[in-house]
């Protein structure tokens, strides 16, 4: 029987995103500078960096300028730097201007960007510093020392959809390191075990979440303006929903069409999938996709919570960074460069911790002090309270942020500090209502969701356990059925979970293998029992340029 | 023994594939790429044979594409290949069996390989034949749709599937470039310590742009997607009636009678 395999590491970030590989490169640097010769390694479950990466996104380079100084020579895949920017009021058939942009909202010098194509690019500048990246390997677990953290098992690969070995099994394998990054993205599956094991939202706000579902569009040549930037609020969303859409001009004539939904509504029938395609009827959005064809489809989950929503950043041997730990800011619609900043002061602190021969949770400690006295926390803290005005609906939100504006971010004007909700805990019983009865799919412009999915080149191996883990079906069928109409079907933005009646009554099936890795589920079923663990390695979306 | 394994990097079947403009090809900005499957299986093969010699054997993977195949390459290097060579692109090429084992040809003969694998065709353009055109060019044995293999001394002996169910074992000398089909055995999966391990491994980069001649033999002239046409007759009267209208369409419309 083959054996585990046991790596010795140093450092070991957990996901090639923005914020671990910025992490990284700093890391290995700092190294390079003071002569240490520790190794720095990246886990990422993707079959290649990137195709698990998904972004509005308008990249502010603040970091980057930090990181790679000569960022202008280096030719970084950005789509363009933004050349103009729009931002309108949707009623149904109806497009208002904002009479007025605050300059927070303004995107002069930023880049349009794919974060696919920049992850990949990043992702090879670590490699040229001397980073190791693991592509296929999914983090399963923590291996601990007492309380302290000293590495990750990655999953076995080979077991099939009973539990049992096939032929061709492999064991996963430890990695110990001395310390571990998560930068998993949203809802990290290890974050979440480390959260709770650690009890890290202590007197924090709880996390709020928002979904981004979005479509990329091949139009004819030399209609889309790269650099091209246009946000909206109202339709579809109304005024009880939060969120809005994001409409980006890309290189080569792709046009980018995202929406962003609160994951804190209150009607169980919201659908962010449906409510993109909604966003689609509208007279001026079907003018901007005239003669278009999708080529690509894709969706994530985001951090909305803001700075009173970070968790205590560090514990003995591991620390969050980027998404994990909710490094956004919801205003600017931007997360990118602050995930980036946080995997940089990460690896200053490591590289302190390095050179201390210190990994306690003492020691690592600094990085809260280092992010406090960072533009990171000016940042955020400027903008603490704007998720939380929503609570009040779009007008709340709008006055609420407005007021933050001059006040340097209090809650109304007055208060240092709004409290927040869990999303799922605001949904009400017994009000499904549907707001989709009027779609029609026609698999050319408007998309049902397996059509979507279609266009995310998502593909699991199919023989093996679900990695969506629902912790008591039967609530399913009676409880969640009763009260809450089964919103799984609504809020799984890839059709994973579907209701089907057969001659035992009606059960749960869940369709794994279309999963985007969203973690929507995970955040948003209102009986807190879906857990989201990653399937095997290089399983899930095969996105190039979302 | 010096074995060679050529790798092929194909859009993966999972990516949305869209045809590029001028109809000659698909999207390559759109795809997600990875190794050829039955080339997968060629060199888990090959590995496998080397480790069973347990001498000083090596297994040399070779490649002809953009920068971004160096990714296959590297995959190879990581599951035990020994080295890698990666041969530039040579655009005008890309549809030709024949031309691409020209370039090959000319890349490899100088190693003196005494087995070549291959996968038994690629899944993007799906010819087969560069294998054994590579061989037939080396002066080797050519075999293909290879289900097993057992080395000899000085020679290899493979089990060939024929149709209908049907296998042949063939001996031949070595040297001798083999063709693999999908199935034969079951690829390993990189571990930690190999994907660290291929960074120190030799990748050489050849570009024979313009150092060879191409006798570039075909190409393609229009790809297109699959047009859906989809007639149905409901076939009505009493059963005799209808038996004997589905007797003359199953022998002069689809004519499989």
């Amino acid at each position: 029987m083959p054996e585990r395999e046991i790596l010795d590491l140093d450092v070991l970030f957990v996901g090639a995103g923005p914020a671990s590989l910025a992490g990284a490169i700093h890391l290995k640097r700092l190294f390079n500078e003071s002569g240490c010769e520790a190794s720095v390694a990246v886990l990422e479950k993707a079959s290649e960096v990137g195709a698990h990466s998904l972004s509005g996104a308008i990249f502010d380079p603040r970091s980057l300028i930090e990181l790679f100084p000569d960022y202008k020579d280096r030719n970084i895949p950005f789509e363009a730097e933004v050349k103009e920017e729009h931002m309108y009021y949707l009623m149904k058939g109806k497009k208002l201007p904002f009479p007025y942009v605050p300059p927070s909202m303004r995107h002069h010098g930023c880049y349009v960007t794919s974060i696919g194509k920049f992850t990949r690019w990043l992702g090879d500048r670590a490699e040229e510093e001397g980073v190791d990246i693991f592509c296929g390997f999914s983090g399963t677990d923590f291996v601990y020392d007492g309380d302290e953290v000293i590495g990750v098992k990655t999953g076995d690969r080979g077991i099939d959809k009973d539990g049992e070995r096939k032929p061709h099994f492999e064991p996963g394998a430890d990695i110990h390191a001395k310390v571990v990054v998560l930068g998993e993205g949203t809802r990290g599956s290890l974050t979440k075990k480390l959260i709770q094991k650690f009890n890290l939202m202590e007197n924090c706000n709880p996390q709020v979440w928002a979904i981004g579902v979005k479509e990329l569009w091949q139009m004819p040549s030399g209609t889309v303006t790269p650099g091209y930037v246009a946000h909206t609020m109202g339709f579809p969303l109304g005024h009880d929903i939060f969120g809005g859409a994001f409409i980006y001009g890309m290189q080569n004539d792709i046009l980018d069409l995202g929406l962003v939904v609160g994951l804190d509504y209150q009607n169980p029938g919201v659908d962010a999938q449906h409510e993109l395609q909604r966003l689609k009827t509208h007279p001026w959005i079907r003018s901007l996709l005239a003669d278009g064809e999708i080529i690509a489809y894709g969706a994530k989950s985001l951090p909305e919570g803001g700075w009173y929503s970070l968790p205590k950043l560090t514990v003995g041997g591991a620390m969050l960074i980027g998404d994990s730990a909710g490094f956004l800011n919801g205003q600017r619609l931007k997360g990118i460069h602050l995930a980036m900043k946080s995997g940089m002061l990460a690896a200053e602190t490591i590289s302190e911790a390095f050179a201390a021969d210190d990994f306690s949770a003492a020691s690592l400690a600094s990085f809260t002090d280092k992010v406090n006295s960072s533009w990171l926390k000016n940042e955020l803290w400027k903008v603490r309270n704007f998720h939380q005005g929503f609570d009040r609906g779009l007008l709340g939100g709008l006055i609420n942020s407005g007021l933050g504006l001059f006040t340097g971010g209090r809650g109304w004007g007055i208060k240092d500090r709004l409290p927040s909700h869990h999303g799922h805990e605001l949904m009400q019983k017994g009000t499904a209502e549907d707001r989709y009865a009027d779609l029609e799919f026609d698999g050319k412009y408007l998309f049902d969701k397996v059509t979507d999915v279609y266009y995310s080149a998502t593909a699991h191996e199919e023989d093996q356990i679900p990695h969506l883990h629902v912790h008591d079906m039967d609530i399913c069928i009676t409880k969640c059925t009763e009260e809450y109409g089964n919103p799984c079907e609504k809020f799984c933005p890839a059709d994973v979970y579907e209701m089907v009646q057969d001659s035992d009554g009606k059960r749960l099936q869940i369709n794994f293998s279309n999963c985007v890795h969203c973690k929507t589920c995970d955040i948003m079923d209102p009986y807190q029992i879906i857990d989201w663990v990653p399937p095997e390695g290089g399983d899930g979306p095969g996105w190039v340029n979302l | 023994m010096k074995l060679c394994v050529l790798v092929k990097q194909v859009p993966g079947s999972e990516s949305a594939l869209r045809i590029a403009s001028g109809n000659t090809w698909v999207e390559d900005a759109a795809a997600l790429f990875e190794m050829n499957e039955s080339d997968n299986y060629a060199l888990e093969e090959a590995l496998q044979i080397k480790e069973s010699l347990g001498n000083d054997s090596e297994v040399v993977v070779v490649s002809m594409g953009p920068e971004r195949v160096q990714k296959v390459i590297r995959e190879a290097l990581s599951k035990g290949a020994d080295r890698g060579i990666h041969i530039n692109e040579i655009p005008e090429i890309k549809s030709d069996p024949f031309a691409t084992a020209q370039v090959f040809a000319n890349v490899i003969k100088v190693e003196n390989f005494d087995l070549i694998f291959s996968g038994l065709q690629s899944d993007d353009v799906g010819s087969g034949q560069t294998g054994v055109i590579l061989g037939e060019m080396l002066g080797m044995a050519t075999a293909t749709l290879v289900m097993a293999t057992e080395v000899q001394e000085g020679s290899i002996k493979v089990k060939r599937e024929l149709e209908s169910g049907w296998f042949q074992w063939v001996s031949m000398s070595t040297p001798a470039s083999i063709t693999i089909q999908s199935g034969i055995n079951q690829p390993r999966y990189p571990s930690l310590k190999g994907i660290m391990g291929a960074k120190k491994k030799e990748m050489k980069v050849v570009d024979l742009s313009t150092a060879v001649t191409i006798e570039k033999q075909q190409s393609f002239a229009n790809i297109y997607l699959p047009i859906a046409d989809k007639k149905t007759e409901m076939i009505e009267g009493n059963v005799d009636q209808m038996v004997s209208r589905l007797v003359d369409v199953l022998k002069t419309e689809i004519k499989v009678l």
